[in-house]
């Protein structure tokens, strides 16, 4: 299991489109994919769950992967984040 | 391109457009090529550059009144200038009598005279809506047509996923079937009007049962004969990799016939429940027509939230 700390970098926030990118990201990966934030913790791969997150700008989330591709997803999200998911 | 022979006319909208004819059967040999009508009044007048000589002519009051003012010598003429076109056949309104000139000279020249009792401007309205109707350019694809909640679903996918289930899972929900296996589409209107290939009645093939007829096994109410097609459905097998509608934000569209309907790539996996889900697709379209747009709704909602939660969040760094 991977755990890993990321901040919402894009100024809009994790509105539909990223949220979308997010769960087909994770959705390609066999492993659990859960997202922590305050003290909501919800599956990654669900649309609903990751826009009922309403992360904005600037906040924290917790990305868990686990599973035996949870590496390759973790750094996947990684990347996407800091993409800022092609947005400003 | 698409034809029907003034005979084959003749015999089947005799009752529809009360026609007689007045000339020999064998005139009705023609056909019909064109959904258009032309009044020939500047034709007989002697204008006959520009004659749209291959559509049906219809003759009203003031064509037939115009021909019978004529002398006996210059109507023969006339008449027999504008028969040497290759007239499929003219039409008479209003059970109006003709010249007997014009009788004998279409009968000798091969052109049918059909009389009418219906009025000019009526007839004209029937046999162009006829006549388009008839044209209009049509295909038959592989697929099932359904009738939910009034919106026509043309249900399509590879033989054996289950459209014939779904259609029959649909009409035990009340739902009704326009036609299964088969859909006659045809472009009337800019709108895709859907009906079976036959009139032998709603069959379907359920399989390892056989032949079924939906009509007789669950009553008049759960068919229809033709429907317009709002959404096609393509039901395809699941895949863990297939790039699925998650938020509905953005439409697909299909194209039939130059006509754009919205299609929806809908995976099925056993124990799903894709009735359901074909009748939630019809009362969102319904939705959606009806100006609400649950997706865009949401996603509203959503964007407010994260504004005022990132502004609030700005002013506590400011303090």
């Amino acid at each position: 299991m991977i755990r890993k700390r990321i901040m919402i970098a894009n100024k809009l926030g994790m509105h539909a489109r990223p949220a979308t990118l997010v769960v087909k990201a994770a959705t390609k990966y066999r492993s659990e994919f859960k997202i922590l934030k305050d003290d909501m913790e919800i599956n990654g791969k669900s649309i609903m769950g990751v826009m009922t997150l309403a992360a904005e700008f600037g906040s924290e989330l917790e990305l868990v992967a686990d599973g035996v591709d949870e590496e390759y997803l973790i750094k996947e999200m990684e990347e996407l984040f800091a993409s800022k998911f092609g947005e400003e | 391109m698409k034809k029907i022979s003034v005979k084959e006319f003749f015999q089947t909208k005799k009752k529809d457009f009360s026609l007689s004819l007045i000339t020999r059967p064998t005139t009705l040999d023609k056909d019909i090529t064109s959904e258009y009508l032309n009044r020939p009044g500047l034709a007989f007048s002697g204008y006959l550059e520009r004659f749209s000589y291959q559509r049906i002519q219809v003759l009203g009051e003031t064509e037939i009144s115009y021909l019978q003012s004529l002398k006996d010598e210059e109507l023969y003429n006339i008449i027999k200038e504008v028969f040497v076109y290759d007239i499929p056949c003219l039409i008479i309104t209003k059970g109006l009598s003709i010249p007997s000139q014009m009788e004998f000279l279409a009968n000798e020249m091969n052109i049918a005279i059909l009389s009418s009792r219906i009025p000019t401007e009526k007839l004209y309205q029937h046999l162009r809506k006829y006549l388009s109707d008839y044209f209009a350019p049509s295909k038959t694809i592989h697929g099932t047509l359904v009738d939910v909640y009034g919106v026509g679903i043309l249900l399509t996918g590879k033989s054996g996923i289950g459209k014939s289930e779904c259609a029959l899972d649909l009409v035990e929900r009340g739902q009704r079937l326009v036609t299964d296996d088969a859909v006659k589409i045809t472009v009337i209107d800019e709108m895709l009007m859907g009906t079976s290939t036959n009139d032998y009645g709603h069959f379907m093939e359920v399989r390892g049962v056989g032949l079924i007829d939906a009509a007789k096994m669950f009553g008049i109410q759960a068919v229809r004969r033709n429907k317009r097609m709002d959404v096609q459905i393509e039901l395809m097998p699941w895949k863990d990799n297939m790039d699925y509608e998650r938020l509905g934000l953005s439409d697909n569209f299909a194209e039939i016939l130059g006509v754009r309907i919205p299609i929806i790539y809908l995976p099925v996996s056993p124990g799903k429940n894709v009735s359901v889900i074909i009748e939630v697709v019809a009362l969102n379209y319904i939705l959606k027509r009806y100006g609400y747009d649950a997706a865009y709704e949401y996603t509203q909602k959503l964007q407010e939230d994260l504004k005022k939660k990132s502004s609030m969040r700005n002013s506590e760094i400011e303090k």
